[in-house]
């Protein structure tokens, strides 16, 4: 069985899971104080850059110069990696990374795998394929962990965990330590501290993800708050770190431009409290670090993207800040999206992974308010791309044909002035038959429908 | 000051769809308020409408049949004044590309009447208004001060919403996709202006306006009405003609 996450999604999905987290006030709750709060520290934040524009320009472009040469960077930073001792591994597929790093796994006999916070591995779905292999992995970030506990898939990429309340959490954790754990933040995380000390200490491998590498010196990124991404990376004897292929920065110099803005458009903090730079595994003369260091970097449609204006969507760098402000994503959390990435941008990047005929819901989860595209620190023209995602849609065929058809009909009517006249006239006599059925029902449920006035404004006499 | 009308001083407006078919009277008060200002205006017999329907969903050979009907219906001699942020989004930033032609001169109305210093009549003296942005207003035009500007010369005592920045939930299509989603935006919105104490929520997007305003009409809520009525005739008097929309 295929372990990897199922991004493919059925056609009106995205509204039946929709309404479940609309119809959950205490989820409205959680997601509203959240994304709020994320934006605002965001804000504050970018308003401190004197050189705001100028940095996201920046940003932008040094992501797209890696974009546009992404086999020449690769290259790069693998010559840099192996020449540091490290190794590079490529992936096309998710069940071929998810088979590289269980084959890595059992070469090493490891039974027990300790992991940071990585939306990679989600999208290659390795929990299940080391599951599979008998091999135990446990997530060490928080939220992460909170999910594997309930079983349940990352809600926002940032912030994985923001539909739980800290009492659901409480309720969690005093179940597995068999003593109360007040729902209190602090102690919260003294008893995950508890649960998880002794993972660190008898993981074999450990597995990361790999917020942005630098081709120059094949030197890998980690940026966490928990301090646990520096324990995964550094106490057992083999780190493995997955990592999307355009996942790249030329230089250390540009690392910078990126780590200034990454920190800030995801939670409003000038750095996390662990960014942590790796650059190949321990050294001799070193006293800590892994023995191994194996970098697994996954393609898994990305190559796809490298045609055409939605290359532009490879500059992204997994901040969160679209999510954050969009309003759709504010009602409906992450999971209608699918298990993976939500809000905008994933609204973008999952039909261009799986193709629009398989999450044809997508392109349209979205007002086009244009939030994300304000919010985008790297200045990803979001709700551009989810313009452009709906005329492919058109385009191939994967358009529903009513709408096609009346999208036309209605064209040829109102291109001239005469056939607009006949077609509202006739409109307002069969207006009473607009709400009986199609979109003019769904209008109606909710809200009154519009009534086509007696006299069209052209109609009337003017002075 | 007041103006003297000119040759230079000719404008066309365009109705929109959605304001000669829905909101005439909204249309009537732009015309009332450029007019006012000093300015003779056109009402070009040809138009009919941007196309953004269809551009929005995707469907853009649709979007240029209905948008060629724009660039036959207007002269590129006198400004072009619409009273919808959305429809100037859409003959600013994308039909000249769609259709391969120049752009045009387009001016959303208040952005158009607050860039030639229009004064107002204090219509809405002692009303407490909010206004709301639509969002092709606010992020492509850049168009938020302008309104807000006028409503005050109005004489009204503006109140912001909390939470200005989101969408209202019309979104065009998405309003009918996704229904449930933009109910519950729509109920933010307008919970959110009588949270802040406004007797009326003014917009100047005929979209906005008929999602906010069809839901009040449904649920109840603070009256919606559209900027230019607001400003021609005042919000009490479209109150008092119990269309505070139309």
């Amino acid at each position: 069985m295929s372990g990897a996450a199922k991004l493919q999604q059925e056609s009106g999905s995205f509204r039946v899971i929709a309404r479940g987290k609309l119809n959950d006030d205490r989820i409205q709750g959680a997601l509203d104080l959240s994304v709020s709060r994320l934006r605002g520290l965001r804000l504050d934040a970018w308003e401190q850059l004197d050189d705001l524009e100028a940095l996201r320009e920046r940003a932008h472009e040094l992501r797209m110069r890696v974009v546009n040469d992404l086999e020449g960077y690769l290259a790069q930073f693998t010559q840099a990696l192996e020449a540091r001792g490290g190794h590079v591994h490529r992936a096309a597929t998710p069940e071929e990374a998810s088979a590289i790093i269980v084959r890595l796994c059992q070469e090493r006999k490891a039974t027990l795998v300790a992991k940071s916070k990585s939306m990679a591995t989600e999208e290659i779905g390795l929990n299940a394929a080391l599951e599979a292999a008998g091999i135990t992995p446990v997530e060490t970030d928080l939220g992460e962990y909170i999910l594997q506990l309930d079983g349940t898939h990352p809600v926002h990429i940032i912030a994985p965990a923001i539909e739980k309340t800290k009492e659901q959490i409480a309720a969690m954790f005093t179940a597995i330590e068999g003593r109360e754990v007040p729902a209190e933040l602090e102690a919260l995380t003294a008893s995950a501290r508890r649960q998880l000390r002794q993972v660190f200490l008898d993981a074999d491998v450990g597995i990361t993800g790999c917020n942005m590498a630098v081709a120059e010196t094949g030197t890998i990124t980690l940026v966490t708050n928990e301090g646990n991404g520096r324990l995964v990376s550094s106490l057992p004897r083999t780190h493995i770190a997955v990592m999307g292929m355009e996942r790249l920065v030329p230089t250390l110099d540009d690392l910078s431009v990126i780590l200034r803005l990454l920190a800030r458009s995801a939670t409003g903090q000038r750095l996390t409290s662990s960014t942590t730079l790796i650059t190949g595994p321990r050294r001799a003369g070193e006293l800590d670090g892994p023995e191994e260091l194996h970098v697994v970097v996954i393609d898994n449609g990305r190559t796809n993207l490298l045609r055409g204006r939605y290359r532009e969507m490879l500059a992204c760098i997994r901040c969160g800040a679209c999510l954050n402000v969009c309003p759709i994503f504010r009602k409906t959390g992450g999971a209608a999206y699918g298990p993976v990435y939500s809000g905008p941008m994933g609204a973008v990047l999952v039909p261009l992974y799986v193709g629009l005929g398989n999450a044809p819901d997508l392109p349209h989860a979205s007002s086009l308010c244009g939030a994300c595209t304000e919010a985008c620190p790297v200045k990803i023209p979001l709700h551009e791309l989810l313009l452009d995602l709906r005329r492919d849609m058109v385009d191939e065929g994967s358009a529903p044909r009513w709408e096609r058809w009346a999208f036309t009909a209605w064209s040829f009517a109102w291109s001239t002035p005469l056939g607009y006249r006949l077609s509202t006239r006739l409109a307002r006599l069969g207006q009473p038959l607009g709400a009986a059925a199609g979109p003019g029902k769904v209008w109606g449920a909710g809200r009154a429908l519009p009534q086509l006035a007696r006299r069209r404004y052209r109609d009337r006499p003017r002075g | 000051m007041a103006r003297v009308p000119g040759v230079s001083d000719v404008v066309q407006l365009f109705a929109t769809c959605l304001g000669d078919l829905v909101f005439p009277d909204a249309v009537g008060d732009a015309e009332t308020l450029l007019r006012e200002a000093g300015f003779r205006v056109e009402l070009p017999s040809r138009q009919v409408c941007c196309g953004q329907p269809a551009y929005n969903a995707g469907h853009h050979a649709a979007a240029r049949r209905v948008a060629r009907s724009f660039a036959k219906a207007f002269s590129r001699s006198a400004p072009i004044v619409l009273p919808s942020g959305s429809c100037t989004t859409m003959v600013t930033h994308y039909l000249p590309e769609l259709l391969g032609v120049e752009p045009y001169d387009v001016w959303e109305l208040s952005a158009f009447l607050d860039s030639r210093g229009v004064e107002l009549p204090r219509r809405n003296e002692g009303r407490t208004i909010a206004y709301h942005d639509s969002c092709h207003m606010l992020r492509e035009l850049k168009v938020s001060g302008e309104p807000r500007r006028l409503l005050e010369r109005s004489g009204a005592t503006l109140v912001e919403l909390p939470r200005a920045d989101l969408c209202c939930g019309f979104g065009g299509t998405f309003s009918v996709r996704q229904p449930e989603i933009s109910l519950s935006m729509a109920d933010d919105k307008l919970g959110g202006a009588k949270g802040a104490g406004a007797e009326f929520l003014v917009t100047a997007d005929p979209g906005c306006l008929m999602h906010l305003d069809g839901r009040v009409r449904k649920v109840g809520g603070v009256p919606v009405v559209h900027l230019a009525t607001a400003l021609a005739r005042g919000v009490g008097a479209a109150a008092a003609d119990g269309l505070a929309a139309r």
